[in-house]
């Protein structure tokens, strides 16, 4: 925790320096990716696919499988044809938004550990608007699901944003406690006064079938919502990488001061992207509806909020990386369900190693400057 | 007036594990590496306890060992947010997958169960009454009748009260969050004050977790802190390094929990009264913000590696 003596206005101050010789930690963008030669920029993904490929055949190992056999029976049942492929992909398509979404406001140095409420609310909203509203055309109902979810999303989102950005609330803690006000104001509606009475307590009414996307390959659960996550996707890269807009925000988490100086408003860039932010994360819950349960209960997306900000963390807010982060991800937790079947490794194994490699990835620059401390002190022991 | 006992009574077991958790993350508070992943400690606490718990039947082992083991944990992650320079945030948050994870894993591969983990064999903390006080209506429901680490955790408030106002210890924690240039010329080391808080926030949110799976009842259940970590971690935000109003909001949080389930729920809905300690830290936050000269609580947004 950081009790700076920073104005409401300088945001982000890098933590002073614990290390006596200087910390030399810089902000994400700081390191100018773009000039740097392709072999040094696969070192870090390099690093963290070994280092995740150790620990699966290590952990497999330990079970008493055969480690290469097991992982390869997993890997086919994620990937080993179409009908997998797209079963692999449906579980993901809600994380897609919801952490492209995180990325967004992470760009713009607002850090939204939100999303996992923000995720909630869409989902609640996108249920209510199912429920309650219609039915009518299918298209438009999905449309204004999807738009509801949006807005509850984006208006949290942007509530938050504004208190980061008019009064200097820290936005990191703010949004992690809103996470439980909104889950819990959720399970409140869900076992009270929206509850399906038909159903057990903590469900509400089921959407009509004119909210629920609908598949475009059979018995897959991969539904047609498949686009409007590519839209989504290809919007927010836009929004994040090409519009002027998306160079004000990253210009704002870059450099907040700077931005000041060369006339953005710093407070609209804030809550600008908050609100986007939000606002993914909200449509994200409303997938989790529309394109799969139907309904809201109260525990609908466990977990989802959380991976989403992991997610965010190590593809360094980047909009490409996240994307294929979370392809990667979901293929490990796929896997991770396949190689439940053939042996009794339990599929919490994608759990275990997402964390796992996103300690490895964070640590690598402190082990590799470990290791040449190391070295130069034994030659420097050599040296006398 | 049962209702009063049979309140203040699950209040006051409720407050444990928050306090204690709270406890654990204040020295961590105090040298700025506030540490987020209270819940998932409290998880491995926890399913520890039930684990060296069946393993050996004795409830001392358990406590013992758990406490050990945790305080090694402290040691790697204070290892890893120091020397290796992982941001504390995303350290912490990667914990608490980590744990929910991992207690599943383990569960499901150690003892081939899903869900819960009970055990005849399991033992059971011992529950201390005190004689004479035990038959005062109020009071005995406050000072009698719980868990051994209910007591450890009272005594643990009134030693960290006297720390902070005593020792060189609590200064140089202090101070290698605050100042650590200045602690290095005094001749402090700042990475050991680190290393040293977390090494004392895993060690006690393994007790934390004992209480939860050991102290009334003797079962692991997967995800069964469900939120107290957070909530702990919300009164650390609220306390400001402060131990003794720390103390007086895990109570207060602790006596809200148990409004959640010993209130009808047609009176108050459960859940908003567990949502009061996230409102009244979110509030706080605010208001810190609001009225401190130096913009309150400021966390720097965590970056993966540089």
């Amino acid at each position: 925790m950081n009790t700076q003596t920073a104005t409401a206005q300088q945001a982000d101050p890098q933590r002073k320096s614990h290390l006596p010789e200087g910390d030399r930690r810089r902000r994400p963008k700081a390191s100018g990716r773009a000039g740097m030669p392709l072999a040094r920029r696969l070192i870090q993904p390099a690093f963290i696919l070994v280092a995740g490929l150790i620990m699966a055949l290590v952990l497999i190992a330990a079970q008493g499988y055969e480690p290469f056999s097991t992982l390869g029976a997993g890997l086919d049942y994620a990937l080993g044809n179409p009908a997998s492929i797209a079963r692999t992909l449906a579980w993901g398509l809600p994380l897609f938004v919801a952490s492209i979404g995180v990325c967004l406001a992470y760009r713009s140095g607002m850090f939204n550990i939100g999303a996992e409420g923000q995720i909630y609310a869409g989902a609640m909203a996108a249920a209510l608007a199912g429920a309650y509203i219609g039915p009518m055309l299918s298209g438009l109902h999905l449309l204004l699901c999807l738009l509801f979810a949006a807005v509850v999303g984006g208006l949290i989102a942007a509530g938050l944003g504004w208190l980061r950005a008019a009064w200097g609330v820290d936005e990191v803690l703010s949004t992690l406690l809103s996470n439980y006000i909104i889950m819990l104001f959720c399970a409140y509606l869900a076992t009270s006064p929206l509850r399906d009475p038909a159903r057990q307590s903590g469900t509400t009414k089921e959407v009509f079938d004119t909210a629920m996307f609908g598949e475009i390959m059979p018995r897959t659960q991969l539904t047609s919502a498949l686009f409007v996550v590519i839209v989504l996707c290809a919007a927010t890269w836009w929004l994040s990488e090409r519009s002027v807009t998306g160079y004000r925000w990253r210009m704002t988490g870059e450099s907040p001061d700077f931005a000041a100086a060369s006339g953005i408003s710093v407070k609209k860039a804030r809550i600008a992207s908050m609100a986007t932010s939000g606002a993914l994360c909200g449509i994200g819950g409303a997938l989790l509806v529309t394109a799969s349960q139907g309904r809201f209960w109260t525990e609908i997306g466990t977990g989802i909020g959380w991976d989403a900000v992991l997610i965010a963390l190590i593809s360094r807010a980047r909009p490409v990386p996240a994307i294929i982060w979370v392809s990667v991800y979901c293929i490990m937790r796929s896997a991770a369900r396949g190689i439940e079947q053939v042996s009794t490794v339990p599929s919490e194994l994608s759990l275990v190693l997402i964390s796992g490699i996103i300690i490895a990835a964070a640590a690598r620059a402190g082990i590799f400057s470990q290791f040449t401390a190391l070295k130069q002190r034994f030659a420097h022991v050599k040296g006398h | 007036m049962d209702w009063i006992d049979a309140f203040l009574a699950s209040g006051i077991r409720f407050t444990t594990p928050i306090l204690l958790a709270a406890l654990a993350c204040l020295p961590t508070a105090w040298t700025k590496d506030l540490n987020v992943g209270l819940e998932g400690a409290m998880l491995f606490g926890a399913f520890s306890g039930v684990v060296i718990g069946l393993s050996t039947e004795s409830g001392i082992a358990a406590v013992g060992l758990t406490v050990l083991i945790g305080a090694a944990c402290g040691a790697v992650f204070g290892y890893l947010i120091t020397y290796l320079r992982v941001n504390v945030f995303v350290a912490g948050i990667v914990l608490n997958v980590f744990a929910a994870g991992a207690t599943v894993y383990l569960l499901r591969s150690m003892f081939g169960v899903k869900g819960t983990l009970s055990d005849d064999r399991i033992p059971a903390m011992a529950s201390v009454s005190i004689p004479g006080i035990d038959g005062i209506p109020v009071l005995g429901a406050v000072l009698s009748g719980h868990s051994i680490l209910t007591y450890v955790s009272w005594a643990i408030i009134v030693v960290a009260a006297l720390a902070v106002r005593y020792t060189v210890l609590v200064r140089h924690l202090k101070a290698a969050g605050e100042h650590p240039a200045a602690l290095t010329a005094a001749g402090g080391n700042v990475t050991r004050m680190r290393i040293l808080a977390q090494v004392w926030c895993f060690a006690l949110c393994g007790l934390a977790g004992v209480q939860l799976s050991m102290g009334q009842l003797t079962l692991f259940t997967e995800g069964m802190t469900s939120g107290l970590g957070f909530v702990a971690l919300a009164a650390v935000i609220f306390c400001r390094g402060k131990v003794l109003l720390l103390a007086l909001m895990s109570v207060g949080f602790g006596l809200s929990s148990a409004v959640a389930v010993q209130v009808n729920a047609s009176v108050m809905p459960p859940q908003f009264a567990q949502m009061i300690p996230y409102l009244v830290a979110f509030i706080g936050l605010i208001v810190l913000a609001r009225t401190a000269k130096d913009g309150g609580i400021r966390i720097a947004t965590p970056v993966l590696e540089d």
